[in-house]
């Protein structure tokens, strides 16, 4: 019981650290700014290239530990083919470890490589890549529902069909969503798709419940490979970081969120009168009055003055861009590519 | 592997026939019930399943297909994920529905239905309109078209809707479908069937008053998934008929999250699977491990080195110690020799499976009737009990047999009779002199109840001896004399018998309830690793992350990183530095201060080589390094940009140093 009193008293000690991290709003750090620093910031080039010079300490330690995971590759196979899917944690990339997996034991079979970290992934384009290269199915579905229970036929009947699945941080901004958590478990739970993902994230267990947790018949690995994330945290947009300037579909939904229901609404105006028109090459953006017009009968703004607030706010975030025509009016364009904006103006609609 | 598979699906099978089997008479309830539904409102069923939501895929499947069999052929199975709007529900009814229709009637004859599948037009009219045609085509066609007799007596056989998790529906679908389906009741017979994972509350919060009158709900419940398990672990693991076994500590890692984590026979399962894959994959000997009729074979094919991996396993090391010398040579070196022990051993192994289970449930008779079940009230806890070490040495056995003593005779009986009954059922021929024993226990029992009789009559006499003395002197002094006698009392015949009994279970039980972790050859048969389970199966990533960061020498075996805990090593890994960093920090962290501080760290660890010239090149380096740690810290979701403060990150967890 002497055990039990100092787990106890523990459990109690990390509540109290809780609250008193938490229990004062007001934080005492320095007021210093990067600004201040006489240092310039690095941009993602010089970084790499900083990064590339300097040494990678205990290389030869980190070897041996990945060595020692890589032993663990056959039972992997055995215990695939048993039906589990297997999940890797731990501190570190995993990306090398896959990938040494993939080449050494994947290359006559048909499997498939999903990159979670890419900032532009979608559940759909996931599907996609299945029933376009796997199935050799020509043609579109509906909803993502509708996809997936064709590829569950096709794959039950046809019992030869086998296919790895390999998902590099499966715990990704984009893929973390409960409706895609929830068809990818439904994926994996095909007895002849084998699926191996790593994780990356503390808190990522807590996307699946149990349903989910059964259709995905986890065993969990523990791999820690101490190797840097490269990729993986080539797109996490850093603070110490300039800016790059194209906008990735993540950091859209993300500042997206962040408002207010009425902005969100004038966004999506914006987005889909561009859809509408993006095969006419000379668009050259909605103007500024036919924009307002729109916005007022969706009841959206009651003033001039506000939506100019609001298209400040936007451009601010880098979300639009103004441009004066020849006939001196303002046009408004959202410096995005399309395939993002439709990605991005669905999943609203999934969201709503 | 091929013997792991075969044996991984006689198990599964096993199970699965076992769950349905569970299963049916509840599902006889329901579909009973069913019948005799009535057209007013929509009758209901609520069943009630228990939080273990995994395993009721099951218990549906098993139900649609009772259904279907008995009563209707129109059975849909929703579940709330296909339907997050009314459209998608009456889609997916419809497609069902209809898919039924096919399946029943293709048996039948081919050619008879082309249903076109347009998933487009799917309303409630429609539904009707299919629903008429199809019961309309029963009725003035061939009534034995239909091969269930239930069909023939209803003219128009009621559509079953199954809902399969109630909980997870939104509720506008859901009284949306209800309200439709109640206006065309007539029309169109519905019977519903929700599935229910809390408690039937649910029904009335998920449901406003006017929708759930439309309801005619009656409550089923399903056996709770503690008795389940119970059985299950009845059915597989006290069994001789899979010679695969559980250790102790593996048993109670898979009871404890069962039990503390999901309640999930699924997972329970799943479980059992991944030890016999464990087993199988990474014991060489465990192609030992089959039936006796197979082993002979097994063992005379053996090559040397299993032969060496053999002479390895510390049990029979501990065998070989015991022997003379002369046989210690033999079987050290004699390959054939060892294969004949080998052999015998098994055998012995396996006689002492069925004597085991037989006498554990002998056992389990005795010390689940008695007060407080000291030993436990399931058998699953006195098997662990038994396995874990020897169990007349605990403290709870011995406190059961001491209740034992004091038992009454009708249960002593009646226990007694139990245990007779389970050991002549058992197939070990050990039991015979055994069975006679107790039966001989019996009889004696019998004879007592005359004695018992007159030992009664005595006392009564010397009762009403008492009654008749008046005078106080002589009261007392036969109360002394009674209180003498009793003292000294000879215990009477039965309690002698009591004890005989006890002290026989007593013997029973030392001589078979032997832990198998003291049997020789134990390993071939028993799965012991119960922390590779316990990873693979519950897995705590946070620890992990925790432990690599602040310890990076358990991963990384090198001297350099070796230190003291709390302190902050300039050698470690940069990453863990600055993890260890903003341990120390509140709840906001200030980038400057703490890129800082890093530098201070790292500088100090490269002093030796520190070069004026180049210290602006080391220092964009090292703030390079900052930031590749900083944003795998954020990956990691230890920490994230805050906009409280300019240049600040929040910290997402708590505690710390």
């Amino acid at each position: 019981s002497l055990a039990k009193k100092i787990k106890e008293q523990k459990m109690g000690n990390l509540v109290e650290e809780y609250f008193e991290a938490h229990s004062s709003s007001k934080v005492l750090t320095s007021d210093r700014t990067l600004q201040k620093l006489r240092k310039r910031r690095l941009n993602q080039q010089t970084l790499h290239e900083l990064l590339k010079n300097a040494p990678l300490a205990y290389a030869a330690e980190i070897r041996d530990l990945n060595e020692q995971h890589e032993s663990l590759f056959s039972k992997w196979m055995l215990q695939l083919h048993l039906g589990f899917n297997i999940v890797l944690y731990g501190l570190g990339s995993k990306r090398d470890l896959l990938e040494k997996f993939r080449t050494s034991l994947l290359l006559d079979s048909v499997h498939l490589v999903v990159n979670g970290y890419f900032p532009s992934i979608t559940v759909r384009s996931i599907l996609n890549s299945i029933t376009e290269e796997v199935l050799d199915h020509i043609g579109t579905f509906r909803s993502p529902l509708d996809q997936l229970e064709f590829i569950t036929k096709r794959f039950k009947e046809d019992s030869s069909l086998e296919l790895y699945v390999l998902i590099h941080n499966l715990d990704s901004q984009m893929l973390r969503g409960e409706r895609s958590q929830q068809i990818l478990a439904q994926l994996s739970s095909l007895p002849s798709i084998y699926l191996i993902a790593s994780i990356d994230h503390i808190n990522a267990p807590l996307m699946w419940d149990q349903t989910k947790l059964r259709l995905y018949n986890w065993l969990w690995y523990e791999t820690t490979t101490f190797n840097p994330y490269v990729e993986e945290t080539s797109y996490e947009n850093s603070l110490l970081v300039q800016q790059s300037g194209s906008l990735a579909l993540s950091s859209l939904t993300h500042v997206l969120h962040s408002l207010t229901l009425n902005a969100r609404g004038i966004f999506r105006l914006l987005a889909q009168h561009q859809l509408e028109k993006k095969d006419n090459p000379s668009y050259p953006g909605l103007s500024f009055q036919d924009f307002y017009q729109q916005c007022r009968e969706a009841f959206l703004v009651n003033s001039d003055l506000t939506l100019r607030a609001q298209l400040t706010e936007f451009r601010d975030h880098k979300l639009i861009r103004t441009k004066r025509g020849a006939d001196g009016v303002e046009y408004l364009l959202i410096p995005v590519d399309e395939s993002t904006l439709a990605d991005f103006l669905e999943k609203e609609d999934e969201d709503v | 592997q091929q013997i792991q598979e075969d044996l991984n699906k006689q198990l599964l099978d096993n199970l699965v026939s076992f769950l349905s089997r569970s299963h049916s008479d509840f599902q006889e309830k329901t579909t009973k019930w069913t019948c005799r539904m009535k057209f007013r409102e929509i009758p209901t069923a609520a069943v009630v399943l228990g939080v273990n939501v995994t395993d009721h895929d099951l218990t549906f499947r098993g139900l649609s297909d009772v259904l279907q069999d008995n009563i209707t052929p129109y059975v849909a199975l929703l579940e709330a994920k296909d339907c997050p709007a009314i459209k998608n529900l009456m889609q997916k009814l419809m497609g069902q529905l209809m898919n039924c229709d096919i399946e029943v009637d293709s048996l039948e004859d081919e050619d008879c239905v082309q249903v076109p599948q347009n998933r487009i037009r799917c309303s409630m009219l429609s539904l009707i309109s299919w629903y008429e045609s199809v019961t309309k085509k029963t009725d003035s066609g061939t009534p034995s078209k239909k091969r269930n007799s239930s069909s023939r007596h209803w003219q128009s056989p009621p559509v079953v809707v199954i809902f399969k998790d109630m909980e997870s529906f939104t509720t506008k679908v859901l009284q949306d479908f209800i309200v439709i389906s109640s206006q065309h009741i007539h029309e169109l017979p519905l019977v519903l069937i929700f599935g229910i994972a809390t408690s039937p509350m649910i029904i009335h919060r998920l449901l406003p008053h006017s929708v759930s009158s439309l309801l005619c709900i009656e409550l089923f419940q399903s056996l709770s998934c503690k008795e389940h398990l119970s059985t299950i672990i009845d059915k597989l693991l006290l069994t001789s008929l899979f010679p695969f076994k559980l250790g102790e500590k593996v048993l109670q890692v898979l009871i404890n999250i069962f039990l503390y984590h999901d309640f999930s026979v699924q997972n329970f399962i799943k479980g059992f699977q991944l030890c016999i894959v464990e087993h199988f994959y990474s014991q060489p000997l465990s192609v030992l491990c089959c039936h006796l009729v197979d082993l002979k074979k097994r063992v005379y094919s053996l090559s040397h080195a299993q032969c060496e991996n053999i002479r390895r396993l510390p049990s029979f090391r501990r065998y070989v110690e015991k022997q003379e010398s002369g046989k210690q040579i033999e079987l050290l070196t004699n390959d054939s020799f060892l294969k004949k022990e080998t052999e015998r051993l098994l055998e012995d192994l396996y006689v002492y499976h069925e004597n085991y289970v037989s006498i554990l449930r002998c056992l389990h008779v005795f010390t689940s009737s008695l007060p407080k079940y000291p030993l436990g009230k399931q058998i699953r806890e006195l098997h662990c009990a038994c396995l874990e070490n020897q169990v007349w040495e605990t403290e709870e056995y011995e406190s059961s047999l001491q209740l034992a003593r004091m038992l009454n005779k009708t249960d002593l009986v009646s226990m007694l009779q139990q245990c007779v009954e389970i050991l002549t059922s058992s197939s070990g021929k050990e039991f015979d002199k055994t069975v006679e024993k107790l039966k001989e226990f019996l009889t004696q029992f019998q004879n007592l109840e005359a004695e018992a009789s007159q030992e009664r009559d005595v006392s009564v006499s010397s009762q009403k001896e008492l009654q008749k003395k008046t005078d106080l002197y002589h009261l007392q002094k036969t109360l002394l004399e009674l209180k003498e006698s009793r003292r000294s009392k000879k215990l009477t015949k039965f309690e002698m018998l009591r004890f005989e009994v006890v002290d026989y279970i007593d013997r029973l039980v030392r001589k078979y309830l032997v832990p198998a972790d003291n049997r020789t050859l134990h390993e071939i048969v028993y799965f012991n690793a119960a922390t590779v389970l316990r990873g693979h199966l519950n897995a705590a990533p946070r620890t992990a992350l925790h432990t690599a960061l602040n310890n990076p020498h358990r991963y990384l075996k090198n001297q350099a990183l070796k230190c003291d805990g709390g302190g902050i090593s300039n050698k470690a890994p940069d990453i863990c530095i600055v993890y260890k960093l903003h341990l120390e920090c509140g709840r906001l962290i200030n980038l400057v201060d703490w890129l800082e501080a890093f530098s201070t760290v790292v500088m100090a660890g490269e002093e030796p080589n520190a070069d004026a010239a180049s210290s602006d090149q080391v220092d964009d380096i090292i703030h390079a390094r900052f930031i590749r740690a900083v944003s795998e810290l954020e990956l990691l979701g230890f920490i994230k940009p805050s906009k409280q403060k300019t240049d600040h990150v929040a910290r997402l967890t708590w505690g710390g140093c």
